[in-house]
């Protein structure tokens, strides 16, 4: 019906304005010195330069870079058994368990973030229970541990609600085909279950690592002043000191090194999944 | 054939949730046997073949496996394999790595693992394909593949749930002669799940025809074909014609009042039996030659042969007056609103389950503007019934206030029942207009609602019999006047395959054997 | 074995149920406390709640997020559905360049669109503050719309509207009486998560708004350096609100298909 294709022609410009032209300023300001506005204007490579000589830059990038791993890496670990026991469950309590998962991440982050001051806080909740257990009194707010504490908290619904997918959406008679086989439980589910899951793994990593990695609010109530992540200079830059143009070259940066890690956890996963693979 | 027994089930009982789907299943397979569960969705057939299987437990009984009870023992311990429904192929491993599988677990070496494979690919005939992707093979392939997997690792008895289900019909007649063959090349048991009663004729060495939860008759495809043991048999199997009749003695029985000679015995004198004639084994013979004769009412060819049908005895018929009457719209003073409505017979018994929406039905009350040609609704009905014999007013009328006043008979309408045929018919008089009649797009149809025809069975009131029309006006040029219409219901019919052509409507005879007369236990519900 | 692995499911549940819910618990038990302190109860009073009724930047901002939340949710179902049908009727070309940049505010880290949004308005001169947080809501909701959307569209058979017209609807009917109600599903599930995404946005509305308008989000952020138990009086009033919001989401559902049940016996 080509007369409800009209239909799209307000959202092609909205699109255009919206969307497509806010990316092409970055690349824009990225490139260009602060000239005064858009007419005059001088395209320049000082920003990236300016980046990547600079040894704090460079040390906040790759710690972001390696909480965001870390944070990555907890959320497999933690989120995996706990994704793996709600999809064995029972259709009632699998809708019970995902409702509960999913409950916390209809309220603000912000908000879910700033719950945390008090439990993390000297004489919080967390280290008086670390002190019952003998633990010593610890402070944990203002430190990398209360970050990547944030952080786990913030993200690793995702990571659970991407593998509970791909484990429910697993054809059940591939288990019963690999029993029937010879395979008891724990080779079915190194050989099939597992491998099988690795989709779901991946997009989990993409809705936990990507995010980690730009994170700015929860390094700046968590860790306070003392943990200064790449989220945090994009903020500083274009909040605080105006520098559009660096800031944009830096956020350029920071999008081309998520997309390439992206791109290998990618190419690692399209390695592994057999099919395409030679046998050896 | 007869071998040794390989697996007893004995008094197997299962439920889901209280809804019981196997009443205590008794069946012995053997080896090297092709053995085909049958019957429809439902019936328990894969239920017994994954409790054979151990992905389910059963509620009660016990299954020996080669002389050992298996209950206990788990899926990936039991020395049989299954080819899945849909295939259940994993979709991350190539053809290889599949078939590979078992073998890998068992941990066997590298090399003995290689050649086993490769022996597999070539008799399921994908040499070369152990690279491919299995997602992206044919429905066919898959299949081949899954076959492999199952049977490198040597079972002694292979599952098959339905394999053939999500093949296309052409694919699957290959698939059936290439399963047989590799059944026979290996030489084990297959136990095959399917609802397809050709699949199961053309492949097995015995058929089990199941029903809910119940085995109905186990046996060779010629038993189950020639011998059906009951009218379920019958009818899942092949086509027949099933008739009630009665055995009178000893190779006697009768049916539609007549005495035929059969082979049939051990019934209890005068025991009530369905008999059982293949079309195939009718012949149709000069009406003087015939055991019994008929009209023969449609001839469809369905290729290698005939399809006929034949009606030996007739129906049962009802006729109706039908009045056909003058224009009697009433017109709005205002000339803007139009209204019609008919009288019409109610009969006493239904009497209770009339209400407005029913009396405007039945009345076929409309009304209309005439210039636009838009409906308005009616809004009110004004009646007054009592549940005796009589002539009642009846009021429609519209917001506006056009109303048109109709009568509403209540009679008490006799049915005509044919207890030979176990049915009964009735239909109502009624009036039309000369424009409904002419306007008509389906008449046949609306004559049938607006007599408030009806046919059902004598032993069951909610099970209805087609019933057709008959009259002799010409529709389209009818004038007012009474005229009589016919509702009958097709009386005994049979159906007869054969490879001569005869006309519609010529009396035939039909004859048969005694031997092609097939006598059954009545079948309790 | 069995056993040993449902009581380790179980233990492995009850922690990560505490993990998740304990942070809000805790917060909606200090919004009571009497004193300030995060870390000793000293009392129930409603003392915050007081103050944060009387502080009119909290409650200001407080409606800021619901006024942007509820416009944005509309405005962007409309855009997003009526968008969705159109470009599932377009040259295969057009819908392929559309839907790829539609995901851009979705794949994309949440900063960089904030960025670029902030870079548009500073560049065409648009004063920052409202009205700009409002646009860059619906910018980045009604992508999700689509998204939800799409996929019903996809599955409708595609001669349902010709088929529609062929039996004389116009095509506004077509659209009303027919797709409409046909995609309904994709539409409500796609005006929640507009919903929620706009009220719970921080980023973006931190990034392109000015003049001292703020939401709920930017309000606890900026609060936040000092221990302010009023966060926690708003934080609990939002849970209140969110959970207010989803058991009517769960509830309405139940209550329609209760009456389409009763309504299907009476005419039938």
């Amino acid at each position: 019906m080509k007369r409800f294709s009209q239909l799209a022609a307000p959202y092609v410009v909205w699109v255009a304005l919206m969307i497509l032209l806010p990316m092409l300023l970055i690349l824009f300001y990225a490139f260009t010195d602060s000239g005064n506005g858009v007419v005059n204007f001088t395209f320049t490579l000082d920003h990236f330069i300016r980046f990547f000589t600079d040894h704090d830059f460079l040390l906040i990038l790759w710690r972001s870079l390696v909480i965001a791993f870390k944070t990555t890496v907890i959320c497999i670990l933690l989120g995996y058994p706990i994704a793996y026991f709600i999809a064995r469950s029972s259709d009632r309590v699998r809708n019970i368990l995902v409702l509960v998962i999913t409950l916390p991440t209809w309220i603000n982050m912000l908000v879910r973030t700033y719950a945390w001051i008090g439990i993390l806080t000297q004489g919080g909740l967390l280290s008086n229970i670390l002190g019952f257990f003998g633990l010593g009194e610890t402070e944990l707010l203002y430190t990398e541990s209360a970050v990547l504490i944030g952080m786990v908290y913030n993200f690793i619904p995702f990571m659970i609600l991407q593998i509970n997918t791909s484990l429910c959406k697993m054809d059940h008679s591939l288990l019963e085909a690999s029993a029937d086989l010879g395979a008891n439980k724990v080779q079915t589910f190194w050989r099939v279950t597992f491998p099988l899951s690795l989709s779901g793994v991946i997009s989990g990593i993409a809705l936990v690592f990507l995010p980690a990695v730009s994170s700015f609010f929860i390094p700046k109530l968590l860790g306070g002043g003392q943990f200064f992540l790449i989220g945090n200079v994009i903020e500083n830059q274009f909040i605080t000191v105006g520098e559009w143009n660096f800031g944009s070259a830096i956020s350029m940066i920071m999008a081309a090194i998520m997309m390439l890690c992206m791109y290998l956890i990618r190419r690692v996963d399209e390695h592994n999944s057999g099919g395409r693979k030679k046998r050896a | 054939m007869e071998g040794k027994v390989l697996i007893q089930f004995r008094n197997i009982v299962k439920d889901f949730d209280g809804q019981i789907v196997l009443k205590g299943i008794n069946l012995d397979i053997y080896e090297n046997e092709f053995v085909t569960l049958l019957g429809p969705s439902g019936c328990g057939k894969t239920t017994l073949l994954r409790i054979l299987g151990g992905f389910i437990d059963a509620n009660e009984g016990s299954i020996i496996f080669d002389g050992a009870d298996i209950a206990k023992v788990p899926p990936h311990k039991r020395e049989l394999n299954t080819v899945f429904q849909k295939y259940a192929l994993f979709p991350h491993m190539s053809v290889y790595q599949n078939i590979a599988f078992g073998l890998k677990i068992k941990k066997m070496s590298k090399d003995v693992i290689e050649q086993k494979v490769m022996k597999m690919l070539k008799l399921i005939g994908l040499e070369g394909y152990e690279d491919k992707n299995v997602t992206l093979l044919s429905g066919g392939q898959q299949q081949r593949v899954a076959i492999a997997r199952a049977l490198v690792n040597e079972p002694k008895v292979l599952l098959l749930d339905e394999p053939l289900g999500a093949l296309d019909l052409k694919l699957r007649k290959e698939m059936q002669y290439e399963l047989k063959r590799i059944q026979q090349e290996v030489g084990i048991t297959f136990i095959y799940v399917t609802h397809d009663q050709e699949e199961a004729l053309t492949m097995s060495d015995k058929i089990v025809v199941m029903k809910d939860g119940e085995i109905q008759q186990a046996g060779t495809p010629q038993e189950i074909y020639n011998e059906p043991i009951n009218r379920y048999v019958a009818n899942f199997i092949g086509e027949s014609n099933i008739i009630p009749g009665v055995m009178l003695e000893d190779y006697k029985v009768k049916f539609d009042d007549i005495v035929f000679d059969c082979v049939d015995r051990d019934f209890k004198p005068n025991e009530a039996v369905d008999v059982v004639i293949r079309p195939e084994d009718i012949d149709i013979v000069e009406v003087d030659q015939g055991k019994l004769s008929g009209e023969v009412l449609s001839v469809l060819f369905k290729g290698v042969h005939y399809e006929v049908m034949v009606e030996t005895l007739p129906g049962t018929s009802v006729t109706v007056n039908m009045h056909v009457i003058r224009n009697q719209d009433v017109t709005s003073e205002d000339g803007k609103e139009k209204i019609s409505a008919n009288d019409f017979y109610v009969d006493i018994e239904d009497l209770k389950e009339l209400d407005d929406k029913e009396i405007v039905a039945r009345a076929d009350a409309q009304a209309w503007n005439p210039e636009s040609d838009e409906y308005i609704s009616i809004s009110k009905i004004e009646y007054d019934l009592k549940e005796e014999l009589g002539e009642y007013p009846v009021t429609f009328s519209t917001a506006a206030g056009t109303s048109v006043q109709r009568r509403i008979f209540v009679v008490n309408q006799p049915f005509v029942k044919n207890e030979r045929a176990n049915e009964a018919v009735m239909a109502f008089n009624f009036f039309k207009t000369v424009d409904e009649i002419t306007e008509s797009v389906a008449l046949d149809t609306d004559l049938k609602t607006w007599a408030n025809a009806q046919g059902w069975k004598l032993s069951d009131e909610e099970q209805s019999v087609d019933i057709s029309v008959d009259y002799d006006f010409d529709d389209e040029n009818i004038s007012e006047g009474i005229y009589q219409i016919t509702f009958s219901t097709t009386g005994r019919e049979f159906k007869i395959h054969t490879t001569d052509y005869v006309e519609e409507g010529k009396e035939v005879g039909l004859t048969f054997f005694p031997q092609d007369i097939h006598v059954m236990e009545k079948m309790e519900f | 074995m069995k056993k040993e692995k449902r009581i380790f499911g179980k233990v492995l549940m009850v922690l990560m149920i505490a993990f998740f819910y304990l942070p809000i618990v805790f917060m909606i038990v200090f919004s009571f406390n009497s004193g300030r302190s995060l870390t000793n109860f000293e009392g129930f009073s409603l003392t915050w709640y007081e103050r944060m009724f009387n502080n009119r930047d909290m409650m200001e901002s407080l409606y800021t997020t619901i006024i942007i939340a509820s416009i944005a949710t509309v405005v962007s179902t409309l855009l997003g559905t009526i968008s969705a049908i159109g470009l599932s009727k377009s040259r295969k070309f057009l819908q392929k360049a559309i839907l790829q940049l539609n995901d851009f505010p979705i794949m994309n880290p949440e900063i960089v669109t904030a960025i670029g949004l902030m870079l548009l308005f500073i560049t065409f001169h648009v004063e920052r503050g409202f009205w700009t947080m409002l646009l860059a809501h619906i910018a980045f909701c009604t992508p999700y719309v689509i998204l939800s959307v799409m996929p019903k569209i996809r599955s409708l058979d595609p001669n349902l509207a010709d088929a529609a017209m062929d039996l004389g609807a116009t095509p506004w009917q077509a659209l009303t009486k027919v797709l409409v109600p046909q995609i309904m599903p994709g539409i409500v599930s796609g005006a929640l998560i507009a919903f929620t995404m706009s009220f719970d946005d921080f980023i973006i509305s931190y990034f392109v708004t000015g003049g001292g308008v703020k939401n709920l989000s930017i309000m606890v952020y900026t609060m936040s350096r000092r221990v302010n138990p009023s966060i926690n009086a708003i934080s609990t009033l939002v849970v209140v609100l969110i959970t207010i919001v989803l058991v009517i989401i769960n509830v309405v559902p139940v209550i329609r298909e209760r009456r389409e049940k009763r309504h299907e016996k009476i005419t039938g």
